[in-house]
Formats: structure tokens, C-alpha cells, sequence
């Protein structure tokens, strides 16, 4: 209890200091980062949500962010629904991908590395069929008008983004603290422990794996709305690009799968890796190599993730003070 | 809740002192972008992919930005500003539109009055509408995707086609050549990339070509990237076409031509549309699978003087004269003739500076300049073969050094 206190005091505090932070950024460059930041951190608490706490690893989240994208873009485009509305359609088609995928991969019985696989295949189908269907656009893909207002999620400056997306992350960390702290989340930890001993004991797992992924899905459809209203273009390589797929997973491991900060610390530390090195090494290509190198030291002595390093520290001292009491 | 395994001994606070390191760094960094300061100048943003699969063509429109403004500040700068120097903000797009769009929130940070890019055509839509939101003057140097000009927004300008009069002038070109040799080609297979370039590209061929009395038999898409055309070279042999038109970036356009040769598929001649691996570089690298293959793209004008003393300039810097090279190098004279002309870095002044311009580039094989929308009408893509290890413009007649050989030899 006093530790989910903390931690609900630790983000109030949080989001209190980020929603005032565009007052004292005036750099809009520095806010772009930010949003870039809590976007990724999103969608990598979105992988979190059934990777982390349910164990169950997918390489094919884009999915849901793609169908997302073109769910609210096509409403927008062909049917003249505001973004706003949009969204909600979003994250309606995201939830019911994840549905239709994740009951035929979980009642067939797959798991680990056949699920993250069979995650990957469906995302590359949805990426064929976006390119031959007329109403995506096909490889042409879809164009949005720039129409900045509240209705259309669309803003003249990076500071509307940067509110959207600290809006999501801010929904994406309070599902993780719910999760943490329910009957719920118990669950899909124990089915991330041991799925055979969880059913064993009563847990419907195809149920509670089924609404785990429903969640990433329509957090996922969501992030494809923000996506889509940010950049105003969107076609199949982009919508369902193995790249994001690798970034949702890559900022949660990196950051702490099963945790509830995580994926903010990974996208932040990685965002942060990147720009740092793309500024200051001028070769093309080199920034790469040491994004690269910084990632294989990480993931090689923190096997917890960045997390793992605060988490490490409050056990060891919790350990001494006990030592301390027993002497 | 969940499971943490301290796992850190004794490299833990290396680490960390590290990592405060790396955070320290970034702070710092964030707010260094790669600009060599001077009072007065004006400041152009180039913004490609400089890492990634596109970093050789990235490379090549580098070079051709800052040869052009070596060029341009030698020769006085922008005299109309008492000779201000032209200053180029490298940016790394990194393949990714969000990233594009980042480095033009970058460069307006650091006081860019212009920008020019990015070679994809995603990353020019999402880096042009960021740079809509300041007015900043944004030449395309390199990017077919029609959009980027049609869109309203009154920023953003190309001087080259896009590949809806590239496609127009292509099925032209073949119907030209086709009609010289006696009409002996009746069938066309397109084998196109999937994205926006591609696929746009390949729509608008397939009417224009029936429309010279050539039926497209298959239209085959490919994933970016494609590593093995085996399948896709069986599948045109059996369609047995006489013309195959590929539209696809570099690796992807080789890779294809080679396959082609090794299943020994039987074609009057490979007759792409920007084919992005068509240039001196495959010329010399495979100088019997590109001997007589004929590709439309932008290329610079070879009667032109200015057009030979750049391409030896370039070879004698150890590079290729490349599409990139020249297109780059026309953009920017093209944004510095907007600040002449403007005689100020307003926005609105060059913008409107740009939106009227006719200058004349001679070393293309273009008309006078005039934009309509934002694009150059005066532009035309010439096409291009392969003969005897050189390259030679076959069409139109107008600019051609060579006659075609059509069938190949």
C-alpha cells in the first residue's frame, strides 16, 4: 500500500511538473523530443502491457497502431469524422484486432517465441492487404488536410502534441499502476510466471491473455491516431513498419519489462542515446554503431533493465537496514 | 510486483557515473546542432538520410548542396545582402518522417531561413508541412511524390518533375523509340516498389503506355527492402513481355537487373522510370548488364558546358555524378536566386521570390523556370542508355547525344 502511495505521488508530482514544463521550455525543438519521448514511451508501455506483465512477447505490435492509423484517417478522410471521433474508432479497431489475433494465436495454444512469431505474420499481412486495398490508398497511401484545431488533434505549434502525448503516457501509466495493484494484473503475472501452475489454480489464461492484448491493441490504435494527425501521411510501410514493432519492445526491455516505468526510462534514456550521439558524431552511420554499442553494455549488465539499477539500490539498502536491526 | 534481479556488482557505479555522463552529454548536445556560426549569413537546412539504406544517395545530395554554396559564396554570396554567405545545417532524417519532421523543428530553432530535402518522399511530405507551420521556404531537391507540391502549401517548391509528368514523358520517350524501330514491342511488364514512388508511379503508366499501343501484361510489387528476385524474374519469364520497366530505389533496381541476367530472362530492353540504381556508378560496376538498358530520369544536360565542367569536378573528388549530384546543386542555386531576388531572408519575401522565379539553369535540359504550385513547369526528365560504358540521352530528340539502340544489341 505505502509503496503504490509513492508511486501514485511520484506521477502526480510527475505530470504536474511536465504539464507545466512547456511554460519554461521555450525551445519548441526540446518539446518535439519530449513528445517523441512520451510517444514511444506509450507504445512501448502498450508491448508492456501483454510482453511485461503477461509474458506473452510480441514482435508484431505495429499492427495495432497501423489498423489504428488507417481506422481514424479513413473516417477523417472518406467520411469527414473529426479526429476526435477518430480516435475512439481507433482504439475500437486496435482492440478488436487484437481480439480476432490474439484468440486464434492463444486458443491454438502458442506461445513465446510461436506467438511473437505469428505476431510478426500478421502484421506483414496487414501491411500486404493495406497495399492492395483502394480505401488505405494502397502503396500510395493516405494524405491528410492540415486543419489545426482541437476536433482535428492537429495544433499550429509542438506544444498541443506534446499535451496529446503526455495525455496518453499518462493513461498508459496509470493502466500499469492499475495493473500492478489489482487482481487483475496478479494474474497476468502469474501467467507470466507459470501459465500451466496459474491454470492450475483456477485463472481462465485464454480470457486473461485475450484482454491483456485487447489493451495493448487499443492503446496501440490510439498512438496510430496520434501518429496520423501529427505527420498528416501514412502508408503501408509506414503503418506497419517492423521498425516500431522493434522500438515498443527494445524501450521496455531496455527500460524494465513488468514495471511500471520502464518503458518512460528506455524511451528516454534511448531518445536521449541517439540524439546525443547523432549531435556530436558527425560520420554518418558512426552514431549508429555507438547507439548500438550503448545498448549491448546495457542490455548485457542489466538484465532488469535501467529500472533495475533503482530497484537494485532501495533492495540493498533495505537489506543493510535489516542486517542492522538483526545485529 | 515484478521480478528484479540486482545483477550489477561492482560495474554498477561505473555505470551510473556513466550514464550521468551520457545525461550530461545530451543536455548539452540537444542544444549544438552542427551550424558553423557567422553573423549575417544565410542558413540553409539540408535535411536527408544520411544513415540508413539511403545513405549513399544522401551523400550525393550533400555534395552537390555544399558544392553548390562553395560556389555561390566564392563567387560573392547573395549580393542583393551586401554578400552574405550562404551556411549549410546538415540534418539526418534517418529514414523516418517523425525524425524529418524533428530536424526542421531543430533547424527552426537555430534561425534556418530555408531548407531543402529529403530525398524520400514521406519524409519530404511529413519535414514540408512541419516547416508549413513557420513558413519556412522549403526546396525539394529530390522527391517525386506529387503531393509534396500539391498539397496548398505555399512553402514548399521542387525545380525537378514529380512522377506524374515523369510517367507522362516516359510512355512518350518508349512510344518515341518503340515507333523509330518499327513498332517490334507490343507488351510491357512493370515491376514497381511498393511505396508512394512506386506504386504511384506504375497507376499511371499502365493507360499512358496503352495509349501508345503497349499492353502491360503484369504488374508485379515488391517490399523495400527485397533481397532475392528470383521468384519475380520466373514470373516475368513467363509472362514473356518485351519491355521490362522496373521503378524502384538503388539496391532493389540492381539486384533485380542482375537476376534478370542470371535466369537468363529474354527482353527486348529494361526500360525504367527513375530507376534509382541507373547511373556511372552501375555503368562501371556492371558494364554488361547495363550495356543498352534505358532508364527516364532527372539528368543534367551533356551538351551543356557548365553540365561537363560539374561532372569532372565531381569525378575528380572521387565521386560519381549522380542524379543527386546536380539536382541538389540546382535547388540551391534555385533558394539562393529566391534570397537574391528577395534581398532579404523575410519569409514572405522569399517565398513570393520563389513562387515567381524564372531562372534558367543551363546545365539541365530544362526550359525557363515557372512554378505552378510549387512546381516547376520548365522541368522535363530525359531518357538515358547505356552505350559502350557511357551514359547517352536517347529522348526527346531535342536533348539527345546519342541515337537509341532499341532492341538492345
Amino acid at each position: 500500500m505505502a509503496a503504490r502511495n509513492s508511486t501514485l505521488l511520484f506521477c502526480a508530482i510527475g505530470f504536474a511538473a511536465l504539464a507545466f514544463a512547456p511554460l519554461g521550455i521555450s525551445s519548441k525543438f526540446y518539446l518535439d523530443i519530449l513528445t517523441l519521448i512520451f510517444f514511444t514511451a506509450y507504445i512501448g508501455q502498450s508491448w508492456n502491457i501483454l510482453g511485461g506483465y503477461a509474458g506473452q512477447f510480441s514482435f508484431g505490435g505495429v499492427m495495432f497502431f497501423g489498423t489504428g492509423a488507417y481506422a481514424s484517417s479513413i473516417l477523417v478522410n472518406s467520411f469527414g469524422v473529426p479526429a476526435i471521433i477518430g480516435v475512439v474508432a481507433a482504439v475500437f479497431a486496435g482492440a478488436v484486432l487484437a481480439l480476432c489475433v490474439g484468440y486464434l494465436s492463444f486458443r491454438s495454444g502458442l506461445r513465446g517465441s510461436y506467438f511473437a512469431l505469428i505476431t510478426l505474420a500478421f502484421a506483414e499481412l496487414l501491411r500486404v492487404v493495406a497495399n492492395s486495398l483502394e480505401i488505405t490508398g494502397g502503396g500510395v497511401g493516405l494524405f491528410l488536410t492540415y486543419a489545426p484545431g482541437l476536433q482535428n488533434l492537429q495544433f499550429k505549434t509542438p506544444v498541443g502534441f506534446y499535451y496529446f502525448a503526455l495525455i496518453l503516457l499518462a493513461i498508459s501509466i496509470a493502466i500499469a499502476i492499475w495493473l500492478e495493484n489489482s487482481r487483475f494484473g496478479a494474474q497476468r503475472v502469474a501467467i507470466r510466471e507459470n501459465e500451466d501452475a496459474a491454470e492450475a489454480l483456477g485463472i481462465n489464461t485464454l480470457r486473461r491473455k485475450c484482454q491483456a492484448i485487447m489493451i495493448m491493441g487499443a492503446m496501440g490504435g490510439a498512438a496510430g491516431t496520434f501518429y496520423s494527425q501529427k505527420y498528416l501521411y501514412l502508408d503501408p510501410p509506414i503503418a506497419y513498419s517492423v521498425h516500431l514493432s522493434v522500438e515498443m519492445l527494445l524501450v521496455t526491455i531496455v527500460g524494465g519489462m513488468g514495471t511500471v516505468f520502464g518503458p518512460l526510462i528506455g524511451s528516454l534514456v534511448l531518445h536521449t542515446v541517439n540524439e546525443v550521439t547523432r549531435n556530436f558524431i558527425d560520420t554518418p552511420g558512426l552514431s549508429l554503431i555507438v547507439y548500438g554499442i550503448i545498448l549491448i553494455i546495457i542490455i548485457s549488465y542489466l538484465p532488469n533493465g535501467l529500472i533495475g539499477l533503482f530497484k537494485g539500490r532501495g533492495a540493498k539498502k533495505t537489506d543493510a537496514r535489516q542486517g542492522d536491526g538483526d545485529a | 510486483m515484478s521480478k528484479i534481479i540486482p545483477h550489477l556488482g561492482g560495474s554498477r557505479r561505473r555505470f551510473i557515473r556513466n550514464a550521468g555522463a551520457t545525461v550530461a552529454l545530451a543536455s548539452t548536445g540537444l542544444s549544438m546542432p552542427h551550424i558553423a556560426q557567422a553573423a549575417g549569413a544565410v542558413k540553409i537546412g539540408l535535411i536527408h538520410p544520411a544513415t540508413g539504406w539511403a545513405a549513399y544517395p544522401a551523400a550525393q545530395l550533400r555534395y552537390g548542396a555544399q558544392m553548390a554554396i562553395a560556389d555561390i559564396n566564392a563567387a560573392g554570396g547573395i549580393k542583393s545582402m551586401g554578400g552574405a554567405q550562404i551556411e549549410a545545417l546538415l540534418g539526418d532524417s534517418q529514414t523516418k518522417p517523425e525524425i524529418g519532421a524533428a530536424e526542421v523543428e531543430k533547424m527552426n530553432e537555430a534561425g534556418v531561413h530555408a531548407l531543402q530535402g529529403c530525398y524520400q518522399s514521406a519524409v519530404g511530405l511529413a519535414a514540408s508541412a512541419a516547416a508549413a507551420k513557420y513558413n519556412i521556404p522549403f526546396s525539394v531537391d529530390v522527391g517525386v511524390s506529387d503531393k509534396l507540391v500539391g498539397r496548398g502549401l505555399s512553402n514548399v517548391f521542387r525545380m525537378a518533375d514529380g512522377y506524374g509528368r515523369i510517367a507522362r514523358d516516359a510512355s512518350a520517350y518508349l512510344g518515341e523509340i518503340n515507333a523509330a524501330a518499327g513498332s517490334p514491342a507490343k507488351t510491357v511488364v512493370i515491376v514497381h516498389e511498393e511505396s508512394e514512388f512506386g506504386t504511384g508511379t506504375a497507376k499511371l503508366l499502365t493507360p499512358a503506355l496503352a495509349e501508345r499501343g503497349l499492353t502491360v501484361v503484369d504488374t508485379i510489387k515488391h517490399a523495400n527492402p527485397t533481397r532475392n528476385f528470383d521468384n519475380i524474374a520466373l514470373r516475368i519469364k513467363s509472362a514473356k513481355p518485351d519491355i521490362i520497366m522496373p521503378i524502384n530505389y538503388p539496391g532493389e533496381y540492381v539486384l533485380l537487373a542482375k537476376t534478370l541476367r542470371q535466369q537468363r530472362v529474354d527482353f527486348m530492353t529494361s526500360f525504367s522510370v527513375l530507376g534509382g540504381g541507373f547511373n556511372f556508378k552501375f555503368i562501371d560496376d556492371m558494364p554488361e548488364i547495363a550495356e543498352n538498358m534505358i532508364d527516364v530520369n532527372h539528368w543534367y544536360d551533356p551538351r551543356s558546358a557548365s553540365g561537363q565542367a560539374m561532372r569532372k569536378r565531381t569525378e575528380a573528388d572521387g565521386k560519381y555524378f549522380t542524379f543527386e549530384v546536380y539536382c541538389a546543386y540546382m535547388s540551391i542555386m534555385f533558394l539562393a536566386d529566391g534570397f537574391e531576388r528577395a534581398g532579404s531572408t523575410d519569409k514572405d519575401a522569399v517565398n513570393a521570390a520563389l513562387a515567381s522565379s524564372t531562372l534558367e539553369v543551363d546545365f539541365m535540359p530544362y526550359d525557363k523556370t515557372e512554378m505552378v504550385n510549387g512546381q516547376n513547369m520548365g522541368s522535363r526528365a530525359v531518357a538515358i542508355q547505356a552505350q559502350n560504358g557511357d551514359c547517352q540521352v536517347v529522348a526527346p530528340s531535342a536533348y539527345a547525344s546519342s541515337k537509341a539502340v532499341f532492341p538492345r544489341a
